[in-house]
């Protein structure tokens, strides 16, 4: 009697695990497919026009003369000051809350704060950054304002993500090196560091990644504005780049361009959005391609 | 190691006629939290000898292990009464340099954890935290390291591998031998075959036995027939109290506890 009973159960858990992962499966699929709608729609609307001219040119009020030398120049600029300035902050502070800050009332609050900030709109950051960096410290509308913005909008992700990647460090790595004499400093620095590395940085450029692709904390600084003036534009005039006179110049980035191109009547302008969008999506494939493949190469390694 | 450190934990001529105790533990209580884990520990451990500590899970061995290096204080919760006198002084003394007892106390853990570098990084890196940068100075004692931990032969044509692509009696080789390579006195071990096979359970026994010429050895084992063939005295914990500590041939053929007895002759545990 009990057996007929356990051999229903397990035909129906059976009947619904199988029921679950065709459901899982056509999901997904769905998400894969729509995807790939918009990528093809994308690619056959702006790929003609990606060409060298295409890179390298301003903008310009003619479509076919216009080009996103300013906005990917700036897009780098961006990227590379949120990374310089979200990565070791963040991984300080991971570092700290993790390793040294014991647990009470204020590192809780710390704790729960990071963890909302995380979810806060951009545009909040963007408003902060408008307050803070362009106002009160009065960096106007510049590369460094806007970098500023994107690293506060980044750096509870890098936190976050960081303090995960420094927990799965198992604790006889920990023990192996405080039994040989290495005080906490030299056993953070020589071992719990290295070994997070891998998922600290995929974190990071994931997060990274993911700003890049932002629009409205920049827009709220105050970027948009400039790219209203387009035909002049310092940030080409300003390579190289080791001139960091530039930091101080204003900017535009290719999500503000592309906003700008979807947002006129011309359809010109759109076959150059659509352009600009698979510039940026190859560089957003590109930082995840760095990222996935530092995890996987730190998963490949042999587990202690 | 600076000298003014040394001298902190220098003999002290009082306790000249101790010169074949290497630890002395006075009324050790141990706690974590509420809890108790040892209680009332006194014990005297020789030098130049091994050590084994036996007892059923969960009875306090790694515990008490743990306390002659001073490896519990990175647990929170943990909380020490008592003394353990090594060379002449209580190592929890607070003028006394952790990192300075874990130099001259070493550790081998049960589960082999090299570190995810090269061989020779894992056996240099206790020299390289002591600002040893000279590397003829770094390959002399690595080299002597691994010779003394009987894995030269194995290791010297691929220094510069991964250490965990070694097999698991390998890596706990290895890790004998980054012990080694800060030049300790004791060399504390727990439980260092449970997770490896009988043949290179077999070739660290061996070792033991060639180590303990040169060093004083504790080892908590579970395995009685290890206990009895490498150790020259034999601790029995059971429930957090040192029930009997004897020569490891009085232990094993006539003990003076009937717990003991009950626990060598398999009776419990
Ligand atoms: N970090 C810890 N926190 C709380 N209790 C612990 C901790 N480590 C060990 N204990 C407890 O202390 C007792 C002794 O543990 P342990 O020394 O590991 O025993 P053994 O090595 O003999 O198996 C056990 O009851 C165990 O649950
Ligand atoms: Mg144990």
């Amino acid at each position: 009697m009990q057996n007929r009973q356990a051999m229903r159960t397990r035909k129906w858990n059976q009947w619904r695990d199988r029921l679950f992962s065709l459901l899982g499966l056509s999901v997904t699929t769905l998400g894969v497919v729509v995807l790939l709608a918009l990528l093809v729609d994308v690619f056959m609307d702006g790929f003609a026009r990606l060409d060298f001219d295409f890179l390298t040119h301003f903008p310009s009020r003619r479509p076919e003369r216009a080009g996103i030398y300013a906005a990917w120049v700036g897009t780098l600029w961006i990227a590379v000051l949120t990374a310089a300035m979200a990565f070791p902050i963040g991984v300080a502070a991971a570092t700290y809350l993790e390793e040294y800050a014991r647990k009470n009332w204020l590192t809780d609050l710390i704790e729960i704060n990071i963890a909302n900030l995380a979810g806060v709109p951009s545009i909040i950051y963007g408003l902060l950054g408008l307050g803070i960096f362009v106002r009160w410290m009065d960096l106007e509308r510049s590369i460094l304002a806007g970098g500023m913005t994107l690293a506060l909008l980044v750096l509870p992700i890098v936190i976050l993500s960081s303090r995960e990647s420094l927990r799965t460090v198992p604790s006889s790595i920990r023990e192996a090196s405080y039994a040989l004499g290495a005080s906490k400093w030299q056993t953070i620095r020589n071992q719990v560091l290295p070994a997070a590395m891998p998922g600290i940085l995929t974190g990071a450029i994931l997060a990274i990644s993911r700003a890049l692709g932002e629009t409205a904390p920049l827009i709220t600084i105050g970027a948009l504005t400039y790219v209203a003036f387009l035909p002049k534009n310092p940030i080409g005039s300003e390579f190289p780049f080791f001139n960091l006179d530039g930091l101080m110049d204003p900017f535009s980035v290719l999500p503000i361009q592309i906003f700008n191109w979807v947002s006129r009547p011309q359809k010109g302008f759109a076959i150059n959005a659509a352009a600009a969008i698979i510039v940026l999506l190859f560089i957003t494939f590109v930082m995840n391609g760095i990222a996935v493949y530092l995890r996987h190469r730190s998963q490949k390694k042999v587990r202690w | 190691m600076t000298p003014d450190k040394t001298k902190a934990l220098s003999a002290d001529p009082t306790h000249a006629m101790e010169k074949d105790i290497a630890f002395k533990v006075e009324d050790l209580n141990v706690y974590y939290g509420e809890k108790q884990a040892l209680k009332k520990i006194k014990v005297d451990i020789p030098t130049h000898s091994v050590t084994a500590i036996i007892g059923p899970s969960g009875c306090g061995k790694s515990t008490f292990l743990r306390c002659l290096n001073r490896m519990n204080e990175l647990l929170p919760n943990f909380r020490i009464e008592g003394e353990i006198i090594f060379d002449g002084q209580n190592i929890y003394d607070k003028n006394v340099d952790v990192i300075d007892v874990r130099q001259r106390i070493g550790m081998v853990f049960q589960k082999p954890n090299p570190f995810p570098k090269s061989i020779y990084e894992n056996v240099a890196y206790g020299l390289r935290i002591q600002g040893i940068k000279k590397r003829d100075l770094l390959d002399n004692i690595v080299e002597m390291s691994l010779k003394k931990a009987a894995i030269w032969d194995e290791v010297k044509d691929r220094l510069a591998h991964p250490a965990l692509a070694l097999s698991g009696g390998q890596q706990q080789r290895l890790c004998i031998a980054r012990a080694l390579a800060v030049e300790p006195e004791v060399l504390l071990l727990d439980e260092p075959t449970s997770a490896i096979d009988p043949i290179a359970t077999g070739r660290i026994e061996e070792l033991l036995r060639e180590l303990v010429k040169s060093y004083t050895i504790v080892m908590v084992t579970h395995n009685m027939q290890q206990a009895a063939r490498v150790s020259g005295s034999t601790a029995y914990f059971l429930l957090g109290e040192l029930i009997e500590f004897d020569e490891t041939s009085k232990i094993f053929t006539n003990p003076g506890d009937r717990r003991t007895e009950d626990y060598i002759t398999g009776r419990f545990g």
